[in-house]
C-alpha cells in the first residue's frame, strides 16, 4: 500500500481481464461446441452482442416478487467483482490479496448461489422452484470435493491465500509436475464443470425442465436483470478457469511489477484460459449431461481424487 | 546412466502409477462394460511404459520382453477378444449393484491408505535409488485390493474376469517395484495362463449367456438342483 | 480502581436481585389480580410488564458485570461459608465465565424485550405469574451455572435450570406431544446430571473438596484411568445438555413445543451450558496432559452431529423443529473446534489449540444471535399465522416486510455466508483445522481433510436449508388462509430482533474487539503459548501459518456493498433509464399462477432425499380417497416418514433391555407378606452370620 497508482492499476488490470475477458471465454467455447457438431457457429464476439443488446431491453418483473428479485443481479455482479479482485490472474500478489483467501472466494460464490436460489422461489413460478432445488442439492455434494481440492494446493504452500499458493509455486517449477498437483487438478477440473453449469452436470443451453438447473432459476429475468446475472456467471467461469491455470500451473505469471514481466503475465493468461476453453468444449461435446441422480456419482469421482492426491502425497509420501 | 536421468524417469513413472490407479477408480465408478474394457486396455498400456522406463532407467534386458509381451496381449489382444464377446451376447451395463458406487468408491479410498501402509511395513529398508519405489508398490498393492473388490460386488461374468486382470496387473507392478521383474519363465508362464484363462472364461460366459439369457452370475446358484 | 470489585459485586447482586425479583413478584401480582374481578387484566399486563423488564434490567446488568471481567482480565471471587450443605459457596467468574454471561445476558435481554410484545397472546391463556417465574428463574439459574465455583452450588443452579425448563416446555399442556416432549427432555437432562454428579464425586474423592478452584489442573495428579473417566462422563452428561448425537433426541422435541421466546433461549444459550461444561473440564480441570483419543472422540462425535443434525433438518417442514435441528448442527461445528483443540493440546500444540478454541467460542456468541434472531422470527410467525408448518405459508415477505428481512439476515448469517458472523467463526475454524495438518500424526493426517470435507459439506446443506424454509415461508404466493392473513409483528418484537440483526452485522462486519478478548480468554484457559495466535491488526483477521493467512472483514463488506454502484452506473450507461413492465410470471400458457404451481418444501429436498437415501431410509404411503368416478381423484394423501435412525437401534433396543430386566426383578414383589417377611429374615441372618 506504500504506492497507490501500481496498486490501482494492477485491481483494474485484475478486473479487466476478468470482467472484458469473460464473455469471450463463453464465446470461445460456444464457437468450439458448434464446431464439434459441425457448424459454423455463431462468432466468439456474440455474447457481447447479447449482453448489449439485454441492457437496451426492458425489464418485466412478475408482481408477485420482492426486492430481492430487484436487488440480486446487482448483489450477484458486485460479489464476483470482489471475488475477481481476489483471483491472481496476471500479477501475483494481487494488491488486495490480504482481504480474502481461497475460503473467502468459496463463500463469495455461496453467497450469489444462495440469493439466486431464493429469486427462484420469490417468482412463484414452479420451474424457479425446480432450479433452486436442484442447484443447492449439486451444490452441497460440489462443496466439499472442491474444499478438499483446495486443501491439496493449500497444504503445499502452508496457506490458504491465493496469491501465496501461486507464487510460491511459480518458483518452483517442477512441483507442478508432482502427480498430487496433477490429481487434484483433474478433482478441480470436474468440480468446474459442476460449479459452473457444463454438461455433464447441467447443460447451459437448454431451456427444457427436465434437464436445466440454472437457467431454471433465472428464468423470469429479462433486461438489464438478465444481462447482470449471465454477465455475472461467464466471469465465474472465467475466474474458475484463472484458478485453475494459476493455482496448479503459474507459469508466466508475473511476480514484479515491469511492464516486460506484465505483458509476459498477460499472455501467459490469454493463452492458459483459451487453452482451458477448449478443453471445456471438447469435455462438453463428447459427453451426455448425466441424469441428475448420477451427478454424485461423478462428484464422489472427484473427491475421490483429491482425496488420493492427499493420501498418496502428504499422509504418507512425507 | 547418469542420476538426473534416474530422477525424471522417477517422476515419471510416479505420474504413470498414479495414472494406472486412477483408471482402476474409474473401472469401479463406471457402468459400462465397454468402458471398462478401454480403461483396461488403456491400464496395460501405461503398466507396458513404466515397465519399459524400468528398462530404460536399468538396462534390465529380461523386463523388455515382459514390456512387450503386456503391450502385446493386454492392451490389445486380450480387449479385443473381450469385445468381441460383448458384440456377441449384447450387454452393455451393469446394472445392480451390492454396493453403490458412491460407497464403493469411498471403500476404495480406504483400501488405498490400506495398501500404502502395507507398502510402508514392507520397505522398511528403503530403496535409496528409486525415490517413488514405495508410492508405485502401494499402487500395486492398491491395485489387487480394488481388483479383489471388483470381483467381489459385481455380477456380471465379464466385470469379473476385469478384475481379476486389474490384480493381475496388480501383481506385476509390484513385481517391477522391488525386483526389477520377476524371473522370465514365471512372466511369460503367467502371460500364457492369463491369455488361455480369458479365452476359456469367453467360452462360458457365452456358454451361460445360451442358457440363461443374461451373464449374472448369481443365477448360477439354481444350477444346484 | 480499589474499588471496582465492589462495583463488580454489585453488579452482580443486582442482577441476581433482578431476575429474583422478576421471578417473585409476578406471581403475587397475578393472584392478587385473580382475586379481583375489575382490576385482575391490568394487575397481570403489569405483571407481565414488570417480570419481563425487571429480565431486561437483569440482562443488562449481566452484560455490565461480563463486560467489566473480560477486560480487565481478573476473576471475581467471592465465597459464602456454611450456606449449603457439603460445604460453602462459592462464585467465581473468570474469563470463561464472563464470556458466556454476556452470550446469557445479550440473549437474554432481546428476548425479554421480544417477549413484551409476544406474550400478549399467552396472557389470555395462562398463567401469567407462574411463566414469568419460571422464566426468571430459569435466565437466573443460567446465570448460576456459568458464575458457580462450587460443585454443589453449581449442580444445583444446573438442576434448577432443568427443572424450569421442563415447566416452560409444557405451557402448553393439553397437547400431548407436548407432555411428552417435557417428559422426554427432563428423563434425558436426569441422565446427563446424574453423570455429572458421578463425576463430581470422583474429583471430590481425589481431592477431598467441591471447590472448582481446588479442581483447577488437577488432570496430571490424577492416577491412570480416572482422567478418562471424568473426561467421559463429562461428555456424556454435558453432551446430553449441549444435544451431541446420539443424546440429541430431545431437542427436537422439546424446542418447538416450548413458546416461542423460551425456545430462543434454549436453542441460543442453555444447549450453549453444555460446551460452557466441556470448555470448564476438558481444558480448566483436566489441564494439559491429555490423550489424544479424547480429541478424536469428540471430532467424530461434531462430525456426524453435524452432518446428521443438518440432514435431519433438509426434511423437517415444521419452522421451529427445522431450528432445533440445525442447533444440533451447529453444536457439532462448535465441536469441531473443541475437538481440534483437544487434539492439539494432547499433541503438544497449544498455539494451534489457542485458534481452534477460538474459533469455537467465537461459533457460541454466534450461534447464541443468530440462532435467538431466528427462533424469535419464527415466533413473529406462528403469532401471525397460527400456523408452524411452512407448506402452508408464502408470501409473507409483503405482509411482514420487517420480520422476513430479519429472519433473511439470519438465515444468511447461519449458512455462514459473508460478510455476517457465521462466515467469520466458520473461516476460522477451517483455518483451525487447516493448521493441523502439518502434525505429523498419521490420524490427525486422516482425521483433519476428512472434517474439513465435512464441515463444508454441512455449510452447503444449512445454506439449502434455509434457501428452502425461507423460500416457502415468505416467498411467492400464499399458500393456505393461514398465510393470507398475517400481519406485521409488534414494535417490541421488531426492536429485539432488530437489535439482534445489528449484533450479527457488528460481529460480521467488525469482529475485532470481541476476538481480541476472546484471544486472551483463550491464552488464560490455555496457557500463555495460545495467546495472542489470532490477531487482529488495521482491520485484518490474521492467523499465523507458514505464511499469511488472512481475511479483511471491514473491507470485504464495505467492498460488497459499494461495488453495487458499478452494475447501477454500468446498466445507466448502457441502457439508460429503465423501463419497467409488470407481467405476471409465466404459467406455461394458462392464465395465471396458482398457489398450488409453486414448489413445496417436501419436494424442494427430494433431490437432498434420494442422494442420501441411505442415511435417510425415508418410507412414503400413498393413499387415494375412494370416490365413485375413476377418472377425478380429488382426495390423496402422500405421507413422507424418514427413519429417526437412533431411536430404532440404539434407544428401543436399550428401553427394551431396561424394562425386561425391570420385570425381572419384579419377580420379588409377589404381594404376600410372607414373601417380605422372609427377605427380611434372611438379610438378617446374613447379617448376622458375617458382620461377626
Amino acid at each position: 500500500m506504500t504506492e497507490i497508482a501500481p496498486f490501482i492499476a494492477v485491481s483494474l488490470l485484475q478486473l479487466v481481464m476478468i470482467v472484458i475477458l469473460a464473455p469471450l471465454v463463453t464465446g470461445i467455447v460456444k464457437k468450439t461446441k458448434a464446431r464439434f457438431q459441425r457448424r459454423r457457429g455463431a462468432s466468439v464476439l456474440q455474447p457481447y452482442y447479447d449482453l448489449a443488446k439485454l441492457f437496451k431491453k426492458e425489464v418485466v418483473i412478475p408482481p408477485v416478487s420482492s426486492w430481492l428479485f430487484r436487488f440480486t443481479p446487482y448483489l450477484a455482479f458486485s460479489s464476483t467483482l470482489v471475488i475477481a479482485l481476489l483471483v491472481p490472474t496476471v500479477v501475483a500478489p494481487v494488491p488486495l490479496h490480504w482481504m480474502g483467501d481461497i475460503i473467502t472466494v468459496i463463500y463469495l460464490f455461496a453467497l450469489v448461489r444462495f440469493f439466486v436460489a431464493l429469486v427462484g422461489l420469490d417468482t412463484g413460478s414452479a420451474f424457479g422452484g425446480l432450479g433452486s432445488s436442484r442447484e443447492m442439492s449439486i451444490a452441497s455434494i460440489v462443496e466439499p470435493a472442491m474444499m478438499l481440492a483446495i486443501f491439496s494446493a493449500a497444504g503445499t504452500a502452508g496457506s490458504t491465500n491465493l496469491s501465496v499458493i501461486v507464487q510460491k509455486l511459480s518458483t518452483t517449477p517442477e512441483a507442478m509436475l508432482n502427480p498430487a498437483h496433477l490429481l487434484a487438478f483433474s478433482g478441480l477440473f470436474i468440480v468446474t464443470l459442476a460449479e459452473t453449469g457444463r454438461v455433464p452436470v447441467d447443460n447451459p443451453a437448454t431451456h427444457l425442465e427436465l434437464t436445466m438447473i440454472h437457467e431454471a432459476m433465472i428464468l423470469e429475468y429479462s433486461g438489464r436483470y438478465l444481462a447482470f446475472i449471465e454477465w455475472a456467471s461467464q466471469m465465474k467461469l472465467a475466474i474458475f478457469l484463472a484458478l485453475l491455470s494459476n493455482i496448479f500451473f503459474p507459469v508466466g505469471i508475473a511476480t514484479v511489477l515491469t511492464p516486460w514481466a506484465v505483458g509476459i503475465g498477460v499472455l501467459a493468461f490469454l493463452f492458459k484460459i483459451g487453452v482451458l476453453s477448449l478443453v471445456v468444449a471438447a469435455v462438453e461435446s463428447t459427453n451426455a449431461k448425466l441424469r441428475l441422480f448420477r451427478v454424485p456419482e461423478l462428484l464422489m469421482v472427484a473427491f475421490i481424487l483429491s482425496l488420493l492426491a492427499l493420501i498418496l502425497y502428504f499422509i504418507i509420501g512425507s | 546412466m547418469g542420476i538426473a536421468n534416474l530422477q525424471s524417469i522417477g517422476l515419471v513413472i510416479d505420474i504413470l502409477a498414479a495414472a494406472i490407479l486412477v483408471t482402476a477408480f474409474l473401472i469401479v465408478s463406471s457402468r459400462n462394460l465397454v468402458f471398462y474394457i478401454r480403461l483396461f486396455a488403456i491400464q496395460s498400456l501405461l503398466l507396458g511404459v513404466v515397465a519399459l522406463l524400468v528398462v530404460v532407467g536399468y538396462g534390465e534386458m529380461h523386463i523388455l520382453i515382459a514390456a512387450i509381451l503386456t503391450i502385446v496381449i493386454k492392451a490389445v489382444a486380450i480387449p479385443l477378444v473381450l469385445t468381441k464377446i460383448i458384440e456377441r451376447i449384447q450387454v452393455q451395463k451393469e446394472i445392480d449393484f451390492s454396493i453403490n458406487i458412491t460407497v464403493s468408491l469411498l471403500l476404495c479410498g480406504g483400501m488405498v491408505i490400506l495398501a500404502d501402509s502395507v507398502a510402508q511395513s514392507i520397505l522398511s529398508v528403503q530403496r535409496p535409488d528409486i525415490p517413488a519405489v514405495s508410492r508405485v508398490l502401494s499402487v500395486s498393492i492398491a491395485m489387487m485390493l480394488i481388483g479383489l473388490f471388483v470381483m467381489m460386488t459385481r455380477k456380471k461374468a465379464l466385470t469379473q474376469i476385469i478384475g481379476l486382470l486389474t490384480m493381475e496387473n496388480g501383481v506385476f507392478l509390484s513385481g517391477l517395484s522391488i525386483t526389477y521383474g520377476m524371473p522370465l519363465i514365471v512372466e511369460v508362464g503367467i502371460f500364457f495362463d492369463i491369455l488361455v484363462a480369458v479365452l476359456i472364461l469367453g467360452v462360458f460366459i457365452f456358454r451361460i449367456n445360451k442358457t440363461f439369457d443374461s451373464i449374472s452370475i448369481d443365477l448360477l446358484r439354481s444350477l444346484r438342483h | 480502581m480499589s474499588d471496582w470489585p465492589q462495583l463488580r459485586l454489585l453488579i452482580l447482586i443486582v442482577t441476581v436481585t433482578g431476575y429474583s425479583l422478576g421471578a417473585l413478584l409476578p406471581p403475587i401480582l397475578s393472584a392478587i389480580g385473580r382475586s379481583r374481578l375489575h382490576s385482575g387484566p391490568a394487575f397481570d399486563t403489569f405483571a407481565r410488564n414488570f417480570g419481563f423488564t425487571s429480565a431486561l434490567v437483569s440482562s443488562l446488568a449481566g452484560c455490565a458485570l461480563s463486560i467489566s471481567i473480560l477486560l480487565a482480565g481478573e476473576p471475581l471471587h467471592v465465597e459464602i461459608q456454611n450456606t449449603l450443605p457439603l460445604g460453602g459457596m462459592a462464585i467465581h467468574v473468570d474469563m470463561l465465565s464472563g464470556f458466556f454471561l454476556g452470550t446469557i445476558s445479550l440473549v437474554g435481554g432481546a428476548v425479554s424485550v421480544y417477549s413484551l410484545g409476544y406474550a400478549t397472546e399467552l396472557l389470555q391463556r395462562r398463567n401469567m405469574g407462574f411463566f414469568l417465574f419460571m422464566y426468571n428463574v430459569f435466565l437466573l439459574s443460567m446465570v448460576g451455572v456459568v458464575i458457580a465455583g462450587h460443585a454443589v452450588l453449581f449442580l444445583f443452579v444446573w438442576e434448577g435450570m432443568s427443572l424450569a425448563t421442563y415447566f416452560l416446555i409444557s405451557v402448553e399442556h393439553e397437547d400431548p406431544a407436548s407432555r411428552r416432549a417435557a417428559f422426554l427432555y427432563v428423563v434425558m437432562a436426569h441422565v446427563g446430571t446424574a453423570l455429572l454428579v458421578v463425576m463430581f464425586v470422583i474429583l471430590y474423592s481425589f481431592t477431598g473438596s467441591f471447590d472448582f478452584a481446588t479442581f483447577k489442573g488437577i488432570g496430571s495428579r490424577l492416577p491412570g484411568v480416572v482422567p478418562s473417566v471424568v473426561f467421559l462422563c463429562a461428555l456424556i452428561g454435558f453432551g446430553v445438555k449441549a444435544g451431541i448425537v446420539p443424546l440429541h433426541i430431545w431437542l427436537p422435541e422439546a424446542h418447538p413445543a416450548a413458546p416461542s421466546n423460551v425456545s430462543a433461549l434454549m436453542s441460543g444459550v442453555m444447549i450453549k451450558m453444555g460446551i460452557y461444561g466441556m470448555a470448564r473440564v476438558f481444558f480448566d480441570f483436566l489441564g494439559p496432559t491429555i490423550p489424544s483419543w479424547w480429541g478424536l472422540l469428540v471430532l467424530i462425535l461434531a462430525v456426524t452431529s453435524s452432518v446428521l443434525g443438518v440432514l435431519y433438518a433438509l426434511m423437517e417442514h415444521d419452522l421451529k423443529r427445522l431450528l432445533a435441528f440445525h442447533s444440533i448442527e451447529n453444536i457439532g461445528i462448535i465441536l469441531m473446534g473443541v475437538g481440534a483443540a483437544l487434539l492439539f493440546v494432547s499433541l503438544g500444540h497449544a498455539a494451534l489449540a489457542g485458534i481452534a478454541l477460538v474459533a469455537a467460542l467465537y461459533h457460541v456468541l454466534n450461534h447464541a444471535t443468530f440462532k435467538g434472531l431466528l427462533f424469535l422470527g419464527a415466533g413473529s410467525v406462528l403469532h401471525a399465522t397460527h400456523t408452524r408448518n411452512i407448506e402452508n405459508l408464502g408470501g409473507l415477505i409483503r405482509t411482514m416486510p420487517w420480520t422476513s428481512f430479519f429472519f433473511l439476515i439470519g438465515a444468511v448469517a447461519i449458512s455462514g455466508l459473508p460478510p455476517l458472523n457465521g462466515f467469520i467463526s466458520e473461516w476460522l475454524t477451517f483455518q483451525a483445522l487447516l493448521l493441523g495438518f502439518h502434525i505429523p500424526d498419521l490420524a490427525v493426517k486422516i482425521a483433519v481433510p476428512l472434517t474439513v470435507a465435512l464441515l463444508a459439506l454441512t455449510g452447503a446443506l444449512a445454506a439449502a436449508c434455509f434457501v428452502k424454509a425461507f423460500g416457502i415461508t415468505f416467498l411467492g404466493l400464499p399458500r393456505s388462509q393461514h398465510a393470507e392473513g398475517a400481519h406485521e409483528s409488534s414494535p417490541t418484537m421488531i426492536g429485539a430482533m432488530g437489535f439482534l440483526v445489528i449484533i450479527c452485522l457488528v460481529l460480521g462486519v467488525v469482529p475485532g474487539p470481541v476476538l481480541f478478548v476472546v484471544n486472551s480468554l483463550v491464552g488464560a484457559l490455555l496457557g500463555t503459548n495460545a495467546a495472542g495466535q489470532v490477531s487482529l491488526n488495521g482491520g485484518l483477521l490474521f492467523v499465523p501459518t507458514s505464511a499469511l493467512s488472512s481475511v479483511a472483514p471491514t473491507l470485504l463488506a464495505g467492498l460488497l456493498i459499494g461495488l453495487i454502484a458499478i452494475p447501477v452506473a454500468a446498466g445507466l450507461f448502457l441502457g439508460g433509464r429503465m423501463q419497467k413492465r409488470v407481467a405476471m410470471t409465466w404459467a406455461c400458457g394458462l392464465q395465471r399462477i396458482e398457489p398450488q404451481m409453486q414448489y413445496t418444501a417436501t419436494g424442494f429436498s427430494k433431490p437432498i432425499r434420494m442422494i442420501f437415501s441411505t442415511i435417510y431410509r425415508a418410507t412414503h404411503e400413498i393413499e387415494i380417497s375412494e370416490e365413485s368416478s375413476p377418472y377425478f381423484r380429488p382426495n390423496i394423501s402422500y405421507e413422507l416418514k424418514t427413519e429417526s435412525v437412533f431411536l430404532k437401534y440404539f434407544y428401543d433396543p436399550a428401553l427394551t433391555l431396561l424394562v425386561a430386566s425391570a420385570h425381572l426383578l419384579r419377580r420379588i414383589q409377589t404381594g404376600r407378606i410372607q414373601s417380605y417377611l422372609a427377605y427380611i429374615f434372611i438379610t438378617l441372618v446374613l447379617l448376622l452370620l458375617f458382620a461377626r
